[in-house]
């Protein structure tokens, strides 16, 4: 239980730095912004305690937050998002003994599921995110245009880096 | 107690969840100045709503007190007006290169405010009752007036209210006149529509026009002069071929008589008094 903290404190570290030190910094066309740190909610297991899971995701949340000058805002989406984790998990992997202790990747999921899982959860966090951002629906065209650009873009690296990160079952 | 332990154990995640989304938002609107604007915009806007929906339906509950006020500030108004006429009446009879302002020059005429307590229309004499009587001043003979013109005369007045002969009793008649011609004439209401009255012993020559205000002769004690009664409507032939009868349409709504100012004459002791002596010297001859 305690290596498995310590993995997931591994992770946690390394999303934050991964974004804060380097997806901060990219944004294709001036409307995809890679939210790539939400990988430590994806990867985690559906199994986690919840009030784990809720605890991790705000510290995250709020960690980007600091590093990026958006206070709040990451907090918020990410504490609704792992809220909604379990929800979107078994709407693509049936429910069943088995699945509950799967890592979702590629590997455990296959390609298919995953990328369906990865792409309803990106979307939906990018969503929160941008709508929490803008705080109105004046704006509601552009929050379309950055969710939709941004979960592409994310979806992509995404998948990429699951495919880099061995998985022990 | 072991209840609710279980009870929080049982919810625990959720008190969690909420707890973070809680303060999440608190981060979110103390930090960011965009979103604590909007916050604080909408905020405004939904109390503002809530608070004049709130006013707007409390207000009703003081329209009473309101009216009340209202009536107060009217009657002191109309009493400044009227004791300013009388002192501009006055002050034209004097000679106009040495005027003289005395200030100290006594009003008139007082308005007493007062709420009618009881009413009624449906009788040949009606009557109505109001919450002023001696102690504040009240004397029979007194004029009654609403915001719309005359409604009757004080007949008895008790300690702490006071009845009135409507202008609705056939017994009772009003000196009046023609606004715009100054003819004079009696008025008197004859049963009937509560809004219909007779203005007697008008000169066959007087002219008049359909809509031609009445208002007061001032040659009552009751009444100063130029108080509106209601307007001329249209002419009935009477039994006396040397006078007209007109009908005219009273102002006041007697069915909804509701708040009301009583005239106080300051003059009407000396004016009394003189008739008294009057009546003494004719004696003494």
């Amino acid at each position: 239980m305690t290596a498995k903290i310590g993995g997931y404190i591994v992770l946690f570290l390394c999303c934050v730095l991964a974004q804060v030190l380097i997806f901060n910094y990219i944004t294709l066309f001036y409307v995809a912004i890679p939210v790539v740190f939400i990988y430590f909610i994806i990867r985690v297991p559906v199994n986690l305690s919840l009030p784990l899971l809720y605890t991790f995701a705000f510290l995250l949340g709020l960690t980007v937050d600091i590093f990026s000058d958006t206070p709040g805002v990451n907090a918020l989406a990410c504490v609704l998002i792992a809220a909604l984790k379990s929800p979107i998990y078994y709407i693509y992997v049936g429910k069943d003994d088995r699945t509950q202790f799967l890592v979702p990747c590629v590997a455990t999921l296959g390609l298919i599921d995953y990328c369906k899982y990865l792409l309803t959860f990106i979307g939906i966090y990018c969503f929160l995110e941008f709508t929490i951002e803008y705080f109105s629906f004046a704006n509601v065209k552009d929050i379309v245009i950055l969710t939709s650009a941004s979960t592409a873009f994310t979806f992509v690296i995404l998948l990429a880096i699951d495919c880099l990160i061995p998985v022990k079952t | 107690m072991k209840n609710l332990l279980n009870f929080f154990i049982k919810y625990g995640t959720w008190f969690i969840f909420f707890f973070y989304v809680i303060l999440s938002c608190v981060i979110l609107f103390t930090y960011n100045y965009y979103h604590s604007s909007i916050y604080f915009s909408s905020a405004n806007k939904i109390s503002a709503s809530i608070y004049g929906t709130t006013s707007e339906i409390s207000s009703y509950f003081h329209l009473k007190e309101i009216n009340q006020s209202l009536q107060a500030n009217n009657a002191r108004l109309e009493n400044e007006v009227l004791n300013l006429r009388h002192q501009l009446a006055e002050y034209q009879t004097l000679h106009s290169d040495s005027l003289l302002f005395d200030k100290d020059m006594q009003a008139r005429y007082d308005y007493v405010a007062a709420t009618v307590i009881n009413n009624s229309i449906r009788h040949p004499k009606n009557y109505f009752s109001i919450n002023r009587g001696y102690e504040d001043g009240i004397r029979p003979g007194q004029g009654v007036v609403d915001q719309n013109g005359v409604v009757g005369i004080i007949n008895v007045a008790g300690p702490n209210t006071s009845r009135a002969i409507s202008l609705l009793n056939e017994t009772q008649r009003f000196s009046v006149k023609l606004k715009n011609s100054d003819f004079i004439g009696s008025l008197s209401w004859k049963g009937g529509d509560p809004a219909i009255a007779y203005m007697e012993e008008v000169p066959r020559h007087a002219k008049f026009h359909a809509g031609d205000t009445v208002v007061t002769s001032g040659y009552s004690l009751s009444f100063p002069a130029d108080i509106p009664v209601g307007v001329v409507m249209n002419r009935i032939k009477g039994s006396d071929d040397n006078f007209f009868i007109l009908k005219v349409r009273l102002n006041p709504d007697f069915k909804s008589l509701s708040t009301v100012r009583v005239i106080k004459d300051n003059f009407k002791e000396s004016v009394d008094s003189l008739s008294k002596f009057d009546i003494t010297e004719d004696n003494k001859r």
